[in-house]
């Protein structure tokens, strides 16, 4: 209880202190909780951005199509590693330093290759959620207790019936982890892609808000967009709660 | 050692395959150039790319060091005081998540353009991966460590210094080596959104300019230094590890 009371306590000191900050600033750059409400409403009625739901709409199908794309790629790989011995001892540490490289530095090349439309965008969400979901499926494999494996084709299991009984029950925990983690990381690649340089799209109106100086509309944007955000994590963590209950 | 030559193998097919490709013109050299193209054109841009990567480094080192430093000390501060966990955890949770991307345009408006706000965004993204790491790792240090310790009238300076610490330590590391890439990263991508110097307006500027080979180049000497970084960050720890025991 007190504990709940000092955390409401603390979020509204803090849109307080954003408050007096936001009036004492220059208008241009500060805006103050009370000012981003009638922006938020101006947004949401269409008044300020007309084209807000297609822009959203393009933002969704492109992390739509990123992740779609990242979950087959990402599976595929990641079996493939981990099923074969030396394949997977020989690219496994290749993949794991790639990953180490901060995946923004291919945004240019891919934005070169791509064009500033929907591909380049899809692309780099495609890259930066193909990893964890490949890393994921190479750790979860690393979990399935091999004697199980041996057990089971002892008793005359086939390969479907051993991969569906035995190893994905045991890996399905790191998996399902995975592929909510690769969620979040194309959401953020096409956000990311869409502000470095795009036409159309959330960071399209985010970026115009921003170097007009709107600054109102601009938070209201990104109020938007992590609502986006926000609703995605949410989807992913309800599949990821169903997945694991239906391992126990 | 048949690793390490399939990986060289892997390595080489690939080069091969790209130059094939590239010269059967399946793809425009205008957008992806062949690796023989793009070696000559690590010499040509050696000059100002390298001193975009030393710009680039300098504030990611700068980046890196602030985000340590705050990470590990709030970790510490806010992982063994049970009340401030309580009421912060929510809130960190939801920092760290949330994309920081949304907040570059606000961060450039009010910092400007240059080596504050890459600075800040490299901060931004290094400190919270290290201080959550530590916070969760103070919060489950062996509570009978602790009961000892006190029992046996270590004063609360000690508890820190002879306890926490050294069952930290582990985590620290983990967190250091996470947080490098983040604080890289950070940086990178305020060059390339708001940069007038450094690796990620180089690169900005070589897409810009259709300057395929040389954007090529570039990536992969970005790419060389940061797979160096953590490569040899890895090797520290394992050297520390070992020394702890």
């Amino acid at each position: 209880m007190t504990v709940l009371g000092l955390r409401l306590g603390l979020l509204a000191l803090l849109l307080a202190a954003w408050e007096i900050a936001g009036r004492m600033m220059n208008p241009l750059l500060g805006v103050p909780p009370s000012a981003v409400l009638p922006s938020l409403r101006d947004l949401v009625l269409l008044r300020s951005y007309p084209d807000l739901p297609a822009s959203l709409w393009l933002t969704i199908r492109e992390i739509a199509t990123a992740y779609a794309l990242a979950v087959a790629a990402g599976l595929g790989c990641g079996f493939m590693l981990g099923m074969h011995r030396l394949i997977g001892g020989a690219w496994g540490p290749m993949l794991a330093a790639l990953y180490a490289v901060p995946a923004v530095v291919w945004y240019p090349s891919l934005m070169l290759f791509f064009g500033l439309g929907a591909a380049s965008k899809i692309a780099f969400g495609f890259l930066l959620g193909f990893f964890p979901i490949a890393l994921a499926v190479l750790a979860g494999i690393r979990q399935v207790n091999p004697q199980l494996v041996v057990v089971a084709r002892a008793y005359g299991a086939g390969t479907v019936t051993v991969f569906r009984k035995v190893m994905l029950p045991a890996m399905l925990f790191t998996l399902v982890g995975g592929l909510r983690t690769g969620l979040a990381l194309c959401v953020i690649g096409v956000v990311v892609g869409e502000i470095l340089g795009s036409k159309a799209g959330m960071g399209a109106l985010i970026n115009h808000a921003y170097g007009l100086l709107r600054t109102g509309d601009y938070v209201a944007l990104v109020l938007v967009t992590l609502a986006l955000v926000v609703g995605s994590d949410a989807l992913a963590s309800q599949l990821e709660r169903r997945a694991c209950r239906w391992t126990e | 050692m048949t690793v390490r030559l399939l990986q060289l193998a892997t390595v080489i097919a690939g080069l091969a395959g790209w130059e094939l490709i590239a010269r059967l013109g399946w793809v425009d050299p205008l957008f992806v150039p062949a690796p023989s193209a793009v070696a000559p054109a690590l010499f040509t841009i050696s000059g100002g790319a390298l001193a975009g990567l030393a710009d680039t480094l300098g504030k990611t080192a700068v980046a890196y060091v602030l985000s340590v430093v705050l990470g590990v000390s709030a970790g510490v501060a806010i992982g063994s005081v049970r009340l401030l966990r309580d009421v912060l955890s929510p809130y960190v949770i939801a920092l760290y998540g949330i994309p920081k991307i949304l907040v570059l345009p606000w961060i450039v408006l009010l910092l400007g353009y240059g080596t504050t706000p890459a600075v800040f965004y490299g901060v931004l993204h290094g400190f919270f991966p290290i201080m959550v790491l530590v916070m969760g790792a103070v919060r489950d240090v062996d509570r009978t460590l602790v009961t000892v310790a006190q029992s046996l009238g270590a004063s609360t300076w000690q508890l820190y210094w002879k306890v926490l610490l050294p069952a930290i330590v582990p985590s620290v590391l983990g967190g250091m080596r996470l947080g490098v890439v983040f604080c890289l990263l950070g940086v990178l991508v305020v060059e390339m959104f708001a940069g007038v110097r450094g690796m990620g307006h180089v690169l900005g500027s070589y897409a810009n300019g259709f300057q395929a080979p040389e954007l090529f180049a570039a990536t992969a000497l970005v790419s060389v230094a940061s797979i160096a970084i953590v490569l040899a960050l890895d090797h520290v720890n394992d050297r520390l590890s070992r020394w702890r025991g």
